[in-house]
């Protein structure tokens, strides 16, 4: 009896990794684009958040899931343009320009949301997007919860890991990226437009952040409100120093931090005498720990939120 | 034609600076009153609307003042952190910690005190309990090197949640909302014209800005906060002990940050309940930018967007017009007036014509 308990606890708990981890891992892919290019982009938690409602939208006005993913895409692009200018063409601190942006996101989608549906309007439920159903994986004790019975998104998100992995390190999109983010001055005497890859670098994490909001709404929450996102672009931020800017190392940054965020759920069939918000906290403790310096400092790209004057 | 041209030397005249920024607030507000339109409001009328009930009634500006207290602690907490280099981002958390504290105190003793004994002592454990919850990020950045802007972003859910316990859990008041009970009459902040709501917060957050503003201005120790945070590498030559600044630093503004807590519980809600102060943390924030890292520009940007608020939840009423408009609103001006600098560094000369 014991250990059926504690196995489908493991079980859903794993599969809750790394159902959670999933949106985690594709926005920090997208910032991992940004930050080797020098530009520290904060604006991802409001991305995603532009990103779900896109996605939201497009599903419940087309009844069908698949538009949500080009319109996050759009959404995420185009907004991340905007964020671009402020920090590549201004030149305006990135923190500041990022949390600034959040609180603008913040306040546009729920706009939006009242200004399309109404205000008193019963949150609508959209169609989602399927799981991968191949019954002979799915079925799989153990191992098919956790690594088969998954989201499309998920194999997705750990193709576009790959793709990140590949361009970064063996092109020379990627070197020269990574060059503009450790010496912009080298790079541009090298022929390397700097603006031009920072503005790149900031609107492929607006990409990655815009699909992981369609990720979140479209095979997770389905409704739209205004706390779904709650600290999680912060956290992907977290996951991108954890993986030290490399996809992989990311990729097992995101699935720890997703189970961080699975337990509270899976902890709920032990019915411990512990109040809920401990195991909600988790996610966010665990991220101050690592990022405390309690576990070393790590070298980061040398030119990241450094200002660059065209000489 | 037209083009651009870089100037020599940015422009910096007080003239330049002040005409850049406002035709940034001018586009800002232009660009928000775009929002207006399918609520089919003129936007004209709206905005006339909106400062006409947050300025000119006396029971709008009682609110205005209201609303303001609590953004103006929290931007002198921002001006005192960003101004010696230290990117708290935990104001929401210390506001929380200030306000569970508070509520705590006024429960267990605030009917048995005076009220002129029980507001120095609900101010102090604020600002104690808020400044070591902000001091452990300090401690973090100065003594293990870790980054100050995610560990204090991540404190503001952590510090959502304690409160969402403590209501839901041992402070929950009997009925059917998680809360606790109100508060004693007794510890309400007292209102200073009858017929409004503006209560003596305002006071608490006038006089924090004026020692703020002799902190950083007239003393040794401010001084040296400012010339940690315009370059830690010269104070350090300079023999400034950066770490214990960087300490400093983070307990005094997380403490100023935790003020807004009591005020805007014993001034505002009377109790304590889950989203208390919701957005104050972030909003106080950007006021102080607006208000460019100033204490008297804080001071004035934090009743600007006070009003705006205030402004925008009467414009909701009337019209139906979602009052996240202002955020909105607030956020714009703020970015433009960061993109309004592009104005001071070109200009937009008449193409000379070409000398072969």
């Amino acid at each position: 009896m014991g250990v059926d308990i504690s196995l489908a606890f493991f079980v859903t708990w794993l599969a809750g990794s790394v159902r959670l981890g999933g949106p985690l891992l594709l926005a920090a892919t997208g910032e991992i684009y940004s930050e080797r290019s020098g530009v520290v982009n904060v604006g991802i938690e409001g991305t995603i958040l532009l990103g779900a409602l896109a996605s939201f939208l497009a599903s419940l006005l087309t009844g069908s899931p698949w538009p949500g993913l080009p319109a996050a895409l759009l959404a995420g692009v185009l907004s991340n343009l905007f964020l671009a200018w402020l920090y590549v063409t201004v030149q305006a601190n990135q923190v500041v320009v990022g949390i600034t942006f959040n609180l603008l996101a913040t306040g546009l989608t729920s706009y939006l949301y009242r200004a399309l549906l109404g205000t008193g309007a019963q949150p609508s439920s959209i169609a989602m997007l399927p799981d991968l159903n191949v019954a002979a994986l799915s079925n799989l004790p153990v191992l098919g919860p956790i690594l088969f019975a998954q989201p499309l998104m998920l194999y997705v998100t750990l193709a576009i890991v790959a793709g990140a992995s590949w361009l970064l390190f063996h092109r020379r999109f990627g070197l020269n990226l990574r060059a503009v983010g450790e010496n912009p001055k080298a790079a541009a005497a090298a022929g390397i437009s700097v603006v031009r890859m920072r503005y790149v670098g900031v609107m492929a994490s607006g990409a990655g952040a815009g699909l992981a909001g369609a990720y979140l709404m479209l095979c997770q929450i389905g409704l739209f409100r205004d706390t779904i996102v709650s600290g999680h672009g912060f956290i992907a931020l977290a996951i991108v120093i954890v993986g030290r800017w490399r996809p992989w190392p990311a990729a097992v940054a995101a699935f720890a931090f997703g189970a961080a965020d699975a337990l509270p759920i899976s902890l709920q069939m032990l019915n411990l005498p512990v109040p809920p918000q401990v195991f909600l906290a988790l996610p966010y403790v665990l991220t101050v720990l690592a990022m405390s310096g309690l576990f070393g400092r790590v070298a980061q790209p040398a030119a990241l939120m450094a200002r660059y004057e065209r000489e | 034609m037209i083009r651009l041209e870089r100037r020599l030397a940015p422009a910096s005249s007080p003239r330049a600076v002040f005409l850049a920024n406002a035709a940034a607030i001018f586009l800002a507000l232009l660009a928000g009153g775009l929002l207006f339109l399918p609520f089919h409001v003129s936007p004209f009328t709206a905005y006339a609307d909106l400062i006409g009930e947050a300025f000119f009634t006396p029971r709008g500006l009682g609110y205005t003042i209201t609303e303001a207290a609590p953004l103006i602690l929290v931007g002198l907490g921002t001006v005192f952190a960003w101004r010696s280099g230290f990117a708290y981002l935990g104001f929401q958390g210390s506001l929380l910690v200030g306000a569970v504290v508070s509520t705590w105190l006024a429960l267990q003793v605030g009917a048995a005190l005076p009220f002129a004994l029980f507001l120095p002592l609900a101010l102090a454990i604020s600002f104690a309990a808020g400044g070591a919850w902000s001091g452990l990020v300090g401690f973090a950045r100065a003594r293990l090197g870790g980054t100050e802007v995610l560990v204090s972003l991540m404190m503001n859910y952590v510090a959502a949640l304690l409160v969402q316990y403590l209501v839901t859990g041992p402070m929950r008041a009997a009925g059917d909302l998680p809360q606790t009970a109100l508060l004693p009459r007794s510890t309400w902040l007292p209102v200073i014209f009858e017929g409004t709501r503006a209560n003596i917060g305002i006071f608490v957050a006038l006089a924090a800005a004026v020692v703020v503003g002799l902190i950083l201005r007239g003393s040794v120790v401010g001084y040296e906060l400012i010339v940690t945070g315009l370059s830690p590498r010269a104070a350090r030559f300079g023999g400034i002990d950066v770490a214990r600044r960087t300490l400093l630093s983070s307990v005094v503004c997380g403490g100023l940050g935790a003020l807004a807590g009591p005020v805007e519980v014993l001034g505002n809600q009377h109790r304590l309940l889950d989203g208390v102060g919701e957005g104050l943390g972030f909003v106080g924030i950007v006021a102080a930018l607006l208000g460019k890292l100033t204490v008297t520009g804080t001071v004035i940007a934090s009743v600007l967007y006070g009003g705006l608020t205030v402004g925008g939840n009467a414009m909701q009423r009337h019209s139906g017009l979602p009052s996240s408009v202002i955020l909105v609103i607030e956020a714009l001006i703020v970015l433009l007036v960061l993109a309004s600098d592009l104005l001071l560094v070109w200009r937009i000369a008449p193409a000379r014509a070409r000398t072969a």
